[in-house]
């Protein structure tokens, strides 16, 4: 069954385990590639993942002159390729939300590829498995709807779905907020 | 079994050439289950992958537990003992140079020899720590008392657990860290957490607070600082720091007035109840408030919370425990659930935050200077009896009661003690008063230091014995949960490094006690022993065999034999540990902390922890990943406090109390009130916040007040361009 990374990012606790798990996936070659972020920093101890959200029409590979950037058969979009980059940095710039990385020593780009070397067989990626508060969940659709019946925000939007902030992705975001809806127990 | 809600069934990643070795992390009492990544051609540990099928952790790893690996094959390791015979050059990394293990040993037991044949048999010490397996603290107990014959025997968890173990033996009779499994906390109604800065120093317990919030349940916590649990509480009880006894006393009387005490469950399983209504009366929400400092409907609203709640958990943690009446403090705590009957079923119940791997399993079995294993006591006949078999000693060989970690420093300073048996802790960090405690250590005629690097302790040491790591040994830990569990070896000590056990063994031979410990060959060997002088008593592991733990994912004692499955949940049938079978509700009256602020220190000064570092980070200060996240200390300031003193954002300043003082980088944050400073309490030499702290020292459990003391500060013109 199909799974899909899903963030909430209210959950976020800000112990940078995601950044830190990123490193151990086979593919990665020991370097993180995604980022957290504090909020406010001055005033309180929210904060927030950034995570590639592996768009379906990915600005990367558009902007990639020599095809480096690749969309594996389940969504993800993939690391630059070594043999094709040819660093010009376009995808950092177009990126609308920062998420490649570049090697100026190895004049390559490198992303979050999903670690594909997981999530092929369906395994979860290193930053979902070990996410201490479930920021960052591997769900099914299945999932991710059960999620959106639960939360209904007070706008009456549920973030993650339409409009995107670019376009189509297939990661999930919650932004914070999704406790408004709960129903107190008592 | 225990599989919830968060159990799913995942394949791991095996890539070529590479063994998965399942054990769990070297640091908190999480105890998180995890995957050692072997090399089958170096035979060496190269990484790790998430243990899905732990039900405790899921998979869930901290940036501490996925880095935990880089520590085995570290450059820093020692790989061979190392003697320094320039004694001048004590306090500094200088002057060690190698030497064979059988000259390391043949030197300590010469001076041991000399400095008892001059001063008697309790002139030698041994300091312990409980970041090691059941197995190593039991035989270190065994060691101090048989081979080095010393009634001086005490360990950091007196700067860790101490005060929770003597609050959970005064109110249920039995010290068991937490009532119930964590598999039960997302479906509890109401968490009640004091003091515990959970989502940085127990993070992998965060996914099932959420869940609590999540289904509509409710979250309190009570802290001066808004953590980032905290941000999302539904009731921040921002108080003062210790005034933790005031707070609780204020929410009992809440409780008691409001009608929520269950009074079939008071009457049939508790003595104390009128006593206690009578001296919290006077704990008025407003009369509360005045000493806290939490306004009066936070308090009003947390008491009709956790009272309305079907089910609720208390917990809490060193915010509470480490002050001069952490006891008090957790007896308050846990007055709450007693009260209202919300313990003793699934879903309810009270659990203390395990600070160090195994400071559950650690303080049970004889470490304690008043302590034997299974939780014996030494000034009972009886018990020393017990051990004294297994051991084969007689009554009369068996050592008095020694005195607490931080008195034994005092008895070094005064000379009662003049050699030091280190392992396993950094004191040099982690002890109140360093000032007085390094010199302590630096008077010293002999020290020896077991560890696997040179933490700031070693540079105290004449001789360094190289330990390994977690990951080079086998052996059995008890989790916050009281679950045993087990640590499984995934590599081959590095260089000459041996396991605590082998060595003490070892050198028992060498102090002419050979014959107690020359059975010992294997750490099963010393895990049958220790089961065995376990046996009877309350903290029962005979029955935690090995073949149990894996079978079982785990056994929680007490286990009293073979079919015996343990002991999830405690106080099921409502009964206590208390003779009478009854638990105590405490009338405990309110102490403000040893030293208030005032004039010249009028900021209340709290140590802590940071998400990155464990204890005295001496293990995670060297992980690449770790240091770059946390590099150094710093002290966090309100900005109306900031204003005062007229600094900004990153500027230096002296931090400085009656004991000493630091110099530190500035975090402005509104997240901590005005009256109060933090700082992460992971750092050596001159940067370690435990230079200021006070060793005022609980009468119960003898923790020191790290918690709270009066400080002021200072700031630094020049600094700021570094």
């Amino acid at each position: 069954m199909k799974k899909r990374l899903y963030l909430e990012l209210e959950n976020c606790i800000g112990c940078r385990s995601c950044l830190a798990a990123c490193t151990q996936c086979g593919g990665h070659e020991e370097r993180n590639r995604n980022y957290v972020y504090d909020v406010n920093p001055l005033v309180n101890r929210q904060t927030m993942p950034l995570m590639c959200l592996h768009c379906v029409n990915p600005a990367c590979a558009r902007s990639c002159p020599a095809q480096a950037i690749q969309i594996h058969e389940t969504g993800a979009v993939l690391s630059a390729l070594v043999e094709k980059c040819i660093g010009c940095q376009n995808c950092t710039i177009a990126c609308p939300y920062g998420i490649p990385k570049f090697d100026t020593e190895q004049n390559l780009m490198y992303k979050c590829d999903l670690c594909i070397d997981r999530t092929k067989d369906g395994i979860p990626p290193m930053c979902a498995s070990v996410c201490p508060s479930n920021t960052l969940q591997w769900l099914t659709d299945e999932e991710i709807e059960a999620k959106q019946k639960q939360f209904n925000l007070d706008n009456g939007k549920w973030v993650t779905s339409m409009p995107y902030l670019e376009g189509e992705t297939n990661v999930r975001v919650n932004l914070p907020g999704i406790l408004q809806g709960v129903t107190k127990l008592f | 079994m225990q599989r919830d809600k968060f159990f799913k069934e995942i394949e791991n990643v095996r890539h070529p050439n590479e063994t998965l070795v399942k054990t769990h992390c070297s640091y908190c009492g999480m105890q998180c289950g995890m995957n050692l990544r072997v090399n089958t051609k170096t035979n060496k540990i190269i990484g790790v992958e998430p243990r899905y099928d732990w039900p405790v952790t899921v998979g869930k790893m901290c940036p501490k537990g996925v880095t935990a690996y880089q520590q085995t094959n570290h450059d820093d390791r020692i790989l061979k003992p190392l003697i320094r015979d320039d004694a001048s050059l004590k306090g500094t990394k200088e002057g060690f140079r190698e030497a064979t293990w059988d000259e390391a040993y043949s030197l300590i037991a010469k001076k041991f020899g000399e400095l008892q044949n001059k001063y008697g048999k309790d002139t030698l010490s041994v300091f312990s720590g409980v970041s090691m397996t059941n197995e190593k603290c039991y035989l270190t107990g065994k060691f101090a008392r048989v081979a080095m014959q010393t009634r001086y025997i005490d360990y950091n968890g007196r700067f860790c657990m101490s005060s929770a173990a003597g609050g959970f033996l005064r109110s249920f009779g039995v010290d068991r860290g937490s009532t119930l499994p964590w598999t039960d906390l997302h479906e509890t109604d109401c968490l009640f957490i004091a003091g515990s800065n959970t989502a940085e120093c127990h993070p992998t317990s965060m996914f099932r607070v959420w869940a609590v919030q999540e289904r509509g349940g409710y979250l309190i916590v009570a802290d001066p600082r808004e953590t980032p649990i905290a941000r999302r509480a539904d009731v921040h009880l921002d108080l003062r720091p210790g005034t933790d006894l005031a707070l609780a006393n204020g929410i009992l009387n809440l409780l008691i007035q409001n009608g929520y005490a269950d009074a079939e469950f008071v009457t049939n399983h508790t003595n104390g109840f009128e006593e206690t209504k009578e001296l919290v009366k006077e704990f008025t929400p407003e009369y509360t408030s005045e000493i806290t400092g939490v306004a009066p409907e936070k308090i009003i609203r947390a008491a009709e919370i956790y009272g309305k709640a079907p089910n609720a958990v208390v917990m809490f943690a060193r915010g509470i425990e480490q002050q001069h009446k952490g006891v008090d403090n957790v007896s308050a705590y846990t007055n709450m659930a007693l009260v209202t009957g919300k313990i003793g079923r699934p879903k309810s119940g009270v659990a203390t935050f395990t600070g160090q791997g195994n400071g559950q399993g650690g303080r049970e079995h004889g470490q304690k200077s008043d302590l034997l294993p299974g939780y014996r006591k030494i000034t009972n006949p009886k018990h020393v009896e017990e051990v004294c078999q297994v051991w084969g000693i007689t009554p009369e060989e068996m050592p008095q009661p020694g005195v607490s970690a931080y008195e034994m420093f005092e008895l070094m300073e005064q000379k009662t003690i003049r050699a030091m048996y280190l392992l396993c802790s950094n004191p040099a960090v982690s002890a109140p008063n360093l000032n007085f405690v390094r010199k302590a250590m630096k008077g010293l005629d002999f020290m020896v230091c077991a560890d696997f690097y040179l933490s700031e302790s070693a540079e105290f040491a004449d001789v360094i014995l190289p330990t390994v790591t977690w990951s080079e040994d086998e052996g059995t830990v008890t989790n916050l949960e009281g679950r045993i569990i087990k640590i499984n070896k995934a590599q081959e000590p590095l260089g000459e490094s041996k396991p605590d056990w082998q060595i003490q063994a070892e050198l028992a031979e060498y102090l002419g006690r050979g014959k107690y410990f020359s059975h010992l060959k294997t750490a099963r060997d010393v895990a049958d022993e220790f089961r065995l002088a376990s046996k009877g008593g309350y903290a029962d592991y005979y029955g935690a065999t090995w073949d149990k733990i894996d079978k079982q994912d785990g056994v929680f004692w007490p286990c009293k034999d073979e079919e015996d499955k343990g002991t999830p949940h405690m106080f099921l049938d409502k009964k206590f540990y208390h003779p009478d079978g009854k638990a105590k509700i405490c009338a405990l009256p309110y102490r403000p902390p040893a030293e208030e602020p005032d004039e010249d220190y009028p900021l209340r000064l709290t140590t802590g922890r940071v998400v990155y570092h464990y204890l005295s980070g001496n293990q995670t200060r060297r992980i690449q990943f770790l240091r770059d996240m946390c590099p150094e200390p710093y002290v966090e300031v309100h900005p109306e406090t900031a204003a005062k003193y007229n600094i900004e954002h990153e500027e230096f300043v002296r931090l400085f109390t009656r004991r000493g003082e630091a110099e530190y980088k500035v975090k402005i944050t509104e997240a901590i009130r005005k009256d109060t400073v933090f700082v992460p309490y992971h750092f050596g030499h001159d940067k370690s916040i435990n230079l200021l702290t006070i060793a005022a020292l609980d009468p119960m459990s003898r923790m020191p007040e790290f918690k709270a003391c009066a400080a002021q500060i200072e700031k630094l013109e020049l600094k700021k361009v570094q």
